[in-house]
């Protein structure tokens, strides 16, 4: 019997992948078991295994094309199957036409220019586990996959969780002598999302920094006063990057992304903010930020990082900016330079607002002094272009009253 | 050839009809009462057929328009304190009390109308619209207006399900010392149904103040009368069951009165209930603005000879010409009523915006908020604020579990005279079939009832109690499996009642339903009932598994202004156990639940009899089972805080229950443990029930049929084998 091949469901809630490479020609046969198509999210590149021996008869989606899952992908024959008519095969399977590549829905399949960064592979068989085993897997970076259960069905269960945990820290016991002299903590998959994509930014950007200094006391005390009356308390931060935002908004030059075509200008400003979590960095977006009044603005940003750190995030909420704000001043960190996040074209690195040395109509004074370095993607733009931006931004932060109006 | 001598009822059988002298001498405040009342109800129905047609009204609008001359004149005929309550076609009846209640004196449509009655007008309505500012929050609509200040006890959408409800409402007016009535009014149709004539039977056994008030209107949706009965003078059935009744032309609004009057002072005389059927008709279809001919049950011609005998030309023509009333006066009395009634529209009705012209919606901000659908299906439990919990200060001994039963209820009996305890055979056999009421009826004459076989009545009396409130009802069930024959009184009266009227009155009533697996009662006496209570919402359920959870749950049952069913079981009332010395007024807080034995091996669920059933099948096994007594079972008062924190350190659970699976109480909770704690499960929930069919006669058949500890046992080693 002829059947269709369909997009997986590779991870919980996925609603598309690209289709990399058709590992099987077409009309050649296959073995149950065998990989008969390979398909990539923005986490992993996947190996699907054929479920029984066949033939692929016909593949209906170009290799580099997403497809939504439960899509078909293509049309599987048995083995020695005769097929007398394919495209009416097809028809009758699919039910019209092959979804095609002008398609922009994720109902169908599209262009898809941006790879996401590979992952090692898993497969998609069921693997038995009590919903205990599998969160508790989870919590300590066990793969279930990697596991064997003894309850019924082979289902892996809380004892062999607590098993394999034990058998972890046993392992370079019997070494006895040769204590470790590191701790190997597996990559999240964030972490390796991180790094795919940093490093891919610092290997292809070519990236020039600038620094700027500004005096805050003006809006320090600006902050008290609004959380003296306001019903939302606004952080520093949230001030830094309401100052950002109007920065963009009056020199839309900044607002920018290189793409390989072209500098794709953005009408509205959208900034991420990086959030540290228990799990790693995240960079939430604020969009529509030029628009935002500075309470709004407080208000969304408070809700992102309360759900980043409860790992809520969706991911369209990490997509998109053309700006991050990243900031280390809680740490007390004087200055710092930050990675790019791309594709976007800058990133804004904030230190710890200290009291510093200062000359004030040529007389040194003490005054409250913010320092941020501007790392800026030189394709789109160039230095004296930022160097305006920096001279906006940093006036906003010394006459603090012009980020409220 | 034996001697045939002809056999009369004790009980009379009366046609009133008036006559022209009866006119005359009506006293002319009466009559300009009925008039302007009459003229408002009719009123009132064309408004709302006319927001039916324009389909304002979401679902039936039941017209009494022909019928109003019966409201009318039998509630001028009552007094404030009686109470009273209707069917699905209950409009007129409500709105007579409730005027009736705020302008005692009457009122004039000639003239502007008191705020109190404008708001009636707009309250009703808004109620019928389904709208915020109807008596209960639009709720209960057309079928169930309830306003009981008024002495108006809610109307009904089950036919004859208000009847059992009104004996309950007459017998606790006796009770408490007034000679108030209540009248229940019905249709011809439901003169048929099980309730009504079970409560006909009650009521004159117990010589209740209650009149039946039967609105024959020749058709119950398109079936006549006589299609549905051999004896279609309803009125006859009263004299069979020893109940005085009355016949007269519904359509003579005076006659009614006269006729009410009768009954009324019979009732007040403490000579029982009365039945009083008023021939009538509506001119509309059962529900909507069209007329019955329409739907071919019936012919214009009879349409017309009806209509041609209206209750308002009758009062009016006799008001003329007695001089009482003008033309002119009765033209603008029916302009008055008219234009009160586009006032109170007016208030609930906008224009459509982008509609057709005239075209209305309703304004948006009469909706309830959607957000209130939920609230009150029970009480906030308030009503324990202050209560006195047990704990180490109560000081327990063994004591039998049916001597703890008894004493409590002597206990409360004695400190509450509110509490009245009815059931079959509850007043004899030294505590009736059990001893749970022993020694109580010498204590409490006038307060253990033992009633006639009637489940469905009683508990209905029971309910009627309840929702009057000066008196705490509770009711005993011989056995559990009796409750499907009281069903509609248990589940759709007295479960719904608070939320449907909406949501802040309580309904408090005590169930007390015996479980008798085992006993080798068979196939229809041997359920438990906690699986099917647990779908109803407004119930709570208790199942005690000791005597100092029996007093505890029982004083907090009581205590209760929800509905609560004590579940007992025949297996527990011989035992021993823990028990009160003589402390008898502590209750245990509802919610919480007892680790009855810690473990950490899986978590074992159960209540009643099967308690003890587990501790044995966990001793005999060796697993370290943690074994919960859950006490309260219902949806609003398990308790989750010790459920879940013993499922998350034993990551399995075990509902272990006795009956069938059918009707067995673990399918819901199973379904919300794996909601509520799915990644603390480490198995799948695993249950012990009966079997599929309920426990047969045959002692071995009985056995193989129910569960106790050798099933749980083997559940206990498959568990840890597992
Ligand atoms: C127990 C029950 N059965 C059937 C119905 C559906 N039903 C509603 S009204 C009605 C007719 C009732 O006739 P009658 O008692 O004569 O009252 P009327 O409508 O004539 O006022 C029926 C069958 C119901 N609501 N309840
Ligand atoms: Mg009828």
């Amino acid at each position: 019997m002829a059947s269709l091949l369909r997009m997986p469901e590779i991870a919980a809630n996925m609603i598309e992948a690209v289709l990399n490479e058709w590992p099987v020609a077409e009309n050649a046969t296959f073995a149950a078991g065998d990989p008969i198509a390979t398909v990539e999210t923005d986490k992993a590149v996947v190996d699907v295994p054929a479920e029984s021996a066949g033939v692929l008869v016909r593949c209906l989606i170009e290799p580099g094309k997403a497809v939504s899952v439960g899509a078909p992908m293509a049309v599987l024959a048995a083995p020695g199957e005769v097929i007398d008519d394919v495209d009416a095969l097809v028809r009758r399977l699919v039910g019209g036409p092959p979804a095609t590549a002008d398609e922009p829905t994720p109902a169908g399949a599209r262009e898809v220019t941006q790879n996401a960064e590979p992952a090692s592979a898993t497969t998609h068989a069921r693997i038995f586990a009590s919903p205990l085993a599998r969160r508790l897997a989870r919590e300590h970076n066990l793969r279930v996959e990697d596991l064997r259960g003894s309850g019924p069905n082979g289902r892996i269960v809380r004892d062999d969780i607590r098993q394999a945990l034990a058998a972890r820290s046993d392992e370079p016991a019997p070494a006895a002598a040769a204590r470790p002299r590191y701790d190997e903590i597996p990559h999240t998959r964030m972490r390796r999302a991180i790094a795919t994509r940093l490093s891919a930014a610092a290997r292809e950007t070519p990236v020039f920094t600038i620094r700027g200094s500004a005096r805050v006391d003006a809006l320090l005390a600006l902050r008290g006063e609004l959380n003296a009356s306001a019903g939302v308390k606004v952080s520093v931060n949230d001030l830094i990057v309401a100052a950002a935002a109007r920065a963009h908004a009056a020199i839309p030059d900044m607002n920018v992304v290189w793409t390989e075509e072209a500098v794709r200008r953005y009408h509205d400003v959208d900034l991420s903010v990086a959030v540290a979590t228990e799990h790693g960095l995240v960079t939430p977006v604020v969009r529509g930020a030029q628009r935002l009044t500075l309470s709004g603005l407080a208000e969304v940003s408070a809700g992102l990082v309360g759900r980043a750190r409860q790992g809520k995030l969706r991911q369209d909420e990490l997509e998109g900016g053309t700006l991050t704000v990243t900031n280390l001043g809680v740490y007390g960190t004087e200055e710092f330079s930050a990675v790019i996040n791309p594709p976007q074209a800058a990133i804004l690195a904030v230190g710890a607002a200290r009291p510093e040395a200062v000359v004030v109509d040529g007389a040194p004074a003490v005054a409250t002094v913010l320092r941020v370095t501007l790392s800026v993607d030189h394709r789109p733009v160039d230095g004296a272009l930022a160097a305006r931006w920096m001279a906006h931004f940093l006036g906003l932060l010394e006459a603090p009253i012009r980020i409220l109006v | 050839m034996p001697e045939l001598h002809p056999l009369q009822p004790e009980a009379t059988w009366t046609a009133l009809v008036t006559t022209d002298a009866d006119w005359d001498e009506a006293d002319p405040a009466l009559l300009a009462a009925m008039f302007h009342q009459l003229v408002l109800v009719r009123a009132f129905e064309e408004y709302v057929l006319e927001l039916a047609a324009a389909g304002l009204v979401h679902g039936p609008a039941h017209s009494s328009i022909g019928q109003e001359g019966g409201a009318v004149g039998s509630v001028l005929a009552l007094a404030p304190g009686d109470e009273i309550n209707g069917s699905h076609r209950g409009h007129h009846q409500f709105l007579a009390k409730a005027l009736q209640h705020v302008a005692p004196k009457g009122f004039d449509l000639t003239a502007e109308l008191p705020d109190e009655i404008r708001t009636v007008l707009l309250r009703t309505l808004a109620e019928i619209c389904g709208l915020a500012r109807g008596f209960s929050h639009g709720r209960g609509g057309s079928m169930h207006l309830q306003w009981k200040q008024a002495g108006a006890m809610g109307t009904n959408a089950i036919v004859g399900g208000g009847v059992p409800l009104a004996a309950g409402f007459a017998w606790a007016g006796r009770q408490a010392g007034t000679d108030a009535v209540a009248v229940t009014y019905f249709g011809d149709g439901a003169a048929n149904i099980g309730s009504t004539l079970e409560t006909f039977n009650l009521a004159a056994a117990w010589r209740l103040p209650v009149c039946f008030f039967v609105e024959n209107n020749q058709y119950a949706v398109s079936t006549s009368v006589a299609e549905a009965t051999g004896e279609p003078r309803l009125s006859a059935r009263g004299p069979g069951f020893g109940i005085a009744s009355w016949r007269v032309d519904g359509m003579d609004p005076l006659a009614v009165h006269l006729a009410m009057r009768e009954a009324v002072a019979h009732m007040r005389e403490g000579r029982g209930p009365t039945l009083v059927e008023a021939d009538t008709y509506r001119y509309f279809h059962q529900n909507g603005p069209f007329p019955g001919s329409a739907f071919r049950y019936r012919s214009k011609q009879e349409e017309a000879q009806w209509r041609a005998r209206d209750p308002i030309e009758l009062l009016a023509g006799h008001m003329i010409r007695r001089g009482l009333l003008t033309e002119a006066a009765r033209d603008a009395s029916v302009a008055g009523a008219k234009s009160a009634m586009e006032a109170a529209g007016e208030m609930l009705l906008e224009p459509k915006p982008g509609g057709k012209p005239g075209e209305r919606r309703i304004r948006p901000a009469e909706w309830p908020d959607p957000a209130f659908v939920d609230v009150g299906v029970r009480g906030d439990l308030s009503e324990f604020d202050g209560a006195r919990p047990g704990g180490d200060d109560v000081a327990v001994h063994e004591v039998k579990f049916i001597d703890a039963v008894a004493e409590v209820m002597r206990r409360r009996m004695t400190a509450d005279d509110r509490i009245v305890v009815m059931g079959e055979d509850v007043h004899r056999l030294s505590g009736g079939t059990n001893g749970a009421t022993k020694g109580l009826k010498d204590a409490f004459p006038d307060r253990i009832l033992g009633t006639p076989i009637s489940e469905n009545a009683f508990t209905g009396l029971a309910g009627g109690i309840a929702l009057d409130g000066r008196f705490r009802p509770v009711v005993e069930f011989m056995y559990a499996d009796f409750m499907w024959v009281a069903a509609d009184q248990l589940f759709n009266q007295v479960g719904k009642a608070r939320h449907m009227f909406g949501g802040d009155g309580p309904v408090p009533l005590v169930l007390r339903s015996k479980v008798a697996t085992g006993s080798g009662y068979g196939s229809q006496h041997s359920m438990d009932p906690a699986g099917v209570f647990a779908t109803a919402p407004g119930w709570r359920i208790v199942a005690p598994s000791t005597p100092y959870d029996y007093v505890g749950l029982m004083n907090a049952a009581l205590r209760c202004e929800d509905p609560v069913v004590v579940i007992e079981h025949v297996d527990l009332y011989n035992s021993t156990g823990p028990g009160p010395v003589d402390d008898y007024d502590y209750h245990l807080p509802v919610g919480r639940a007892a680790v009855r034995r810690g473990g950490e091996a899986v978590t074992v669920v159960a209540y009643l009899s099967m308690v003890a059933e587990a501790l044995a099948a966990v001793a005999e096994s060796g697993v370290d089972a943690e074994v919960i007594d859950l006490r309260w079972l219902d949806r609003a008062s398990l308790d989750w805080e010790t459920l879940g924190a013993s499922v998350r350190k034993t990551n399995r659970v075990l509902i272990v229950e006795q009956g069938p699976v059918g009707t067995s109480y673990g399918g819901w909770l199973s379904d919300e443990i794996q909601r509520r704690l799915f990644d603390w499960l480490d198995a799948p929930i695993m249950r012990v029930t009966g079997g599929e069919a309920s426990p047969s006669i045959s002692k071995v058949l009985e056995r193989a049929a129910y569960a106790r500890r050798e099933e749980v046992a083997e559940a206990l080693r498959r568990a840890g084998e597992a």
